[in-house]
């Protein structure tokens, strides 16, 4: 029997359109939140590029006050607020003391929905952008994942990557008044869920976010995206990078899995028996065995309830280890779907999962993602107390059948990146 | 008397292997028989706990030919002993992680850790686990043999990322003579080279009772605890001069011994690192009294004024300035004196040379004009939030913990709020007269190769 009863303790609230999910963890003084929204991009326009610069600009001042007044209104209380673009979504995330809890729930919401979005601010702001996308240039991790992205879904997809020349084209072409714009059409109410966990006074904080955020408008705006993947044939992607000894492995392809399928929990474990964690076969072979690698991991990735994901096995390799450790890797993949997930993997992986849970919800900051990432999916808050309890239930016959639908190593793609040694 | 003095609403447990020793800001010291030191940090708020083991060695002790041995005998910490191995299928990584268990370990300049973050229930496997391997640890050929390139990989990667090798560059031009100057992970040829009878030398001279301290933290009973740590640590003798048949120990001086000092700078140096890449990034390194010099507090308030947020110094000369897209600054405590630092990645088309120019002129307006009293007020606001954040769950109170058994003070994280609402304008100022003085900079810069 589950030991998480948040269920009961979540106090679930609409302050206006929002909508409030208030735990009190019995920590003392600190408060962490994190909230997100609807921003119905049409990715087929690449509206995630400046959806990006959008959500860079939430912080760099208001209509009332400059990005300098903002700041320190909130960094004089210790306080903290972010926000961050996620494919479908924008969101925010932050920190304060109890006390100035209502405080920066004003600033915050002063924030989207009266930013300044000032023309020298966008313009720092494509810049920043420029140098993120020729810094991910240097990385061989960035370069090994953009690839297997572009390999398995088509640009109208959440989980795709623009390549990075596009990238650069797009954010060059973005001007104040598009930024301007894709405010007006896409920040709004549209499904505004805010969690908030730790010292938390709940009538303080509803009437805090009905106060400031109570008449916030939707846009009333739909999504435009691809749900499929759209993968090529399965094959090999070399991004070649000077000075790079170490190179990042990506082997993957698409699965017809959605994070409310009926078999998305038994794929999961018999991914995690996989990869998941240092106990994990790869690890356990590639890694502790042979020493191949530092790092190996297999994991089920943009798993979502509104459109398809993947399987990806990631995997490091100084250059003189890069065939053997690939053919290691993919020998054990094999191997792993041939023979099934056995009884002891499988404990240990029920117990680690229903662990995991528990500890992860040990932070104000943790909990209060656990709570906002579970509501974005429509899952009820009393999920999060059943999901051990559905994990430790999953049977060898269940998590074997779902490896072999969903996992099929012949149809792997690869990726690699960074200095290749002459053949 | 300061909140963190304030008596502990509990009496301290009384256990006969364990003295009492002090308590401050929620934390509890004993010291056990054996010269164990023990740290317990009680908060009830979810049934989790988080228990470590910090052992006071790290890149610090290492000599030429060890460089990286604290790390690799780090990783070969994992490979078992007798009792916890993967032939038998417990290994320490299948026990704790299937109980639930996020488990690693770090190495660093002046100390080692172990740690476990685990449901309260399982707290004695944890420590069950960490005292069979004080001892217990098997650190053979054949784990070294797979281990060894293990650690090439991670040197590899690290090698990979432009700011880490600055950083690596920056330490070495600016420590001559103290072990500081090599990297935690070690040159590549002595990684290469080191044998298993080395590390074995260096497991036998540091890991004992006596040179660790176990914290506990999260929601457990404090009587049960000790019991617990008594159980499986007492029976290990204190250190090597106890121990009827330990090994000959690698060194023979005291744990607390001095390394090589470092001798005096006294003239600016300069370091290129040059690799592919696309944009550059400078980095200020000047040299800082050590972790527990009466002028470290004033260092911190220092860096929270420097770049704590856009209301830092640096965002604003900086960042903000489109010179850079990001700037900031630090001062790691450590035992030994070492450096304060500010860097910054570079915007594109911006010059090496101008954003040095604009970081230095940031810094020395503080030295030559002082902070004002509002900067004063944010950075002790912002030392308050971040020390209650900073015992948001178990980890992040033995994660601090860690940080201050290394310099050498584990009160210092229990005192570290008072002793920053004690610093006043002045303290701030002369602390940048002293430390942000050119003749003891290393100026090192990333200079990417886009050929």
């Amino acid at each position: 029997m589950s030991d998480v009863h948040l269920a009961p303790r979540v106090h679930d609230a609409a302050a206006g359109s929002a909508r409030l999910l208030l735990l009190n963890t019995g920590v003392r003084d600190v408060v962490s939140f994190r909230g997100s929204f609807e921003s119905a991009p049409d990715l087929g326009a690449a509206d995630d590029v400046v959806q990006s610069l959008v959500s860079n600009l939430l912080d760099k001042g208001t209509q009332r006050r400059d990005r300098f007044e903002i700041a320190a209104a909130l960094e004089g209380r210790g306080a903290q607020v972010s926000f961050y673009s996620d494919g479908l979504r924008m969101g925010f995330a932050g920190r304060a003391l109890r006390d100035d809890l209502g405080d920066v729930i004003a600033i915050l919401a002063e924030q989207l929905r009266t930013p300044a979005l000032d023309a020298d601010e966008v313009q720092k702001a494509v810049v920043r952008a420029i140098a993120g996308v020729r810094r991910s240039l240097e990385s061989t991790g960035s370069q090994a994942s953009g690839a297997l992205a572009r390999r398995l879904y088509g640009p109208a997809h959440p989980n795709y990557a623009l390549a990075p020349e596009d990238e650069l084209a797009a954010v060059e072409a973005v001007t104040p008044e598009a930024v301007r714009q894709y405010h007006d059409e896409h920040v709004g109410s549209d499904g505004l869920t805010i969690a908030f966990a730790g010292d938390v006074d709940a009538a303080a904080v509803e009437r805090a976010v009905e106060a400031s955020l109570g008449d916030w408008a939707p846009h009333g705006r739909q999504p435009v995206f691809d749900a499929a993947a759209d993968p090529e044939p399965p094959g090999r992607t070399v991004v070649e990078m000077a000075d790079r000894r170490n190179l990042d492995v990506r082997l993957g392809h698409a699965v017809d899995l959605r994070r409310d399928s009926d078999d998305f929990l038994a794929t999961f474990a018999g991914v995690f028996a996989l990869g998941g964690n240092f106990s994990g076969r790869l690890m356990q072979t590639v890694r502790d065995e042979q020493g191949l690698t530092y790092g190996i991991g297999a994991s089920l990735g943009g798993p979502s309830v509104r459109h398809d994901g993947h399987v990806r096995v990631n995997v490091t390799l100084s250059q003189e280890n890069l065939d053997r450790g690939l053919a290691a890797t993919r020998a054990e993949v094999e191997a792993f779907v041939a023979e099934g997930v056995g009884e002891d993997a499988l404990a240990a992986t029920r117990t680690t999962l229903a662990g995991q849970h528990v500890v992860a919800l040990a932070t104000t900051s943790g909990a209060a993602a656990r709570l906002l990432v579970n509501a974005e999916r429509g899952f009820d808050v009393g999920y999060l107390d059943r999901y051990p309890d559905l994990v430790q239930s999953l049977t060898t016959d269940e998590v074997t059948a779902a490896v072999r639908r969903h996992l099929r190593p012949a149809d792997l793609h690869e990726t690699v990146a960074g200095t290749l040694l002459d053949a | 008397m300061s909140a963190a003095d304030a008596p502990s609403e509990t009496a301290p447990v009384e256990h006969a292997a364990f003295d009492f020793v002090r308590a401050a800001g929620g934390v509890e010291e004993y010291r056990h028989q054996n010269g164990l030191t023990v740290l317990l940090a009680p908060e009830a708020a979810v049934p989790v706990v988080a228990f470590q083991v910090t052992y006071r060695v790290g890149s610090r002790n290492e000599g030429a030919g060890l460089t990286g041995a604290t790390h690799l005998l780090e990783h070969l910490m994992f490979k078992g002993s007798e009792r916890f191995n993967r032939d038998l299928g417990t290994s320490v990584f299948q026990v704790l992680q299937s109980l639930g268990g996020q488990i690693n370990a770090t190495t660093w300049y002046d100390r080692t850790n172990y740690y476990a973050l685990l449901p309260s229930e399982h707290l004695e496997k944890a420590v069950e686990i960490e005292a069979d391997r004080m001892r217990g640890a098997r650190v053979r050929d054949e784990d070294l043999a797979s281990e060894r390139t293990v650690v090439l990989n991670e040197l590899d990667r690290g090698e990979n990322e432009p700011l880490r090798k600055l950083l690596h560059a920056t330490y070495a031009t600016a420590f001559h003579a103290h072990p500081y100057g090599h990297p935690v992970i070690g040159w590549r040829s002595d990684v290469e080279t080191v044998t298993a009878e080395g590390l074995r030398h260096f497991y036998d001279t540091y890991y004992w009772p006596q040179n660790a301290t176990a914290t506990v933290a999260g929601q457990f009973d404090r009587a049960e605890a000790l019991g617990l740590l008594d159980r499986h640590f007492g029976p290990i003798p204190a250190g090597p001069e106890a121990a009827e048949d330990a090994p000959e120990p690698l060194v023979h001086r005291p744990f607390d011994a001095a390394v090589t000092r470092e001798p005096e700078q006294r003239g600016e140096r300069r370091v290129v690192v040059r690799q592919a890449g696309e944009l550059g990034a400078v980095l200020l390194a000047y040299k800082a009294p050590a972790g527990l010099d009466e002028a470290a507090d004033a260092l911190d308030v220092l860096v929270q004024v420097l770049a704590a947020g856009k209301s830092g110094r640096l965002y604003r000369a900086l960042t903000d300035a489109g010179l850079a897209t990001s700037s900031s600054a630090y001062y790691p405590r450590l035992r030994d004196p070492g450096l304060f630092i500010a860097y910054a990645t570079l915007a594109p088309d911006v010059t090496h040379d101008t954003a040095e120019a604009a970081l230095k002129a940031a810094l020395h307006a503080v030295a030559d004009d002082g902070i004002t009293d509002a900067e004063l007020a944010r950075a002790r606001r912002q030392v308050v939030a971040d020390e209650a954040f900073g015992r948001d769950g178990p980890y992040a109170v033995v994660a601090q913990i860690n940080e201050a058994v290394a310099v050498g003070d584990w009160t210092l994280f229990a005192h570290f709020r008072d002793r920053v609402e004690a610093v006043s304008a002045e303290d701030v100022q002369a602390a940048a007269v002293d430390v942000l003085d050119d003749n003891r900079l290393t100026a090192a810069w990333y200079v990417p190769d886009e050929s």
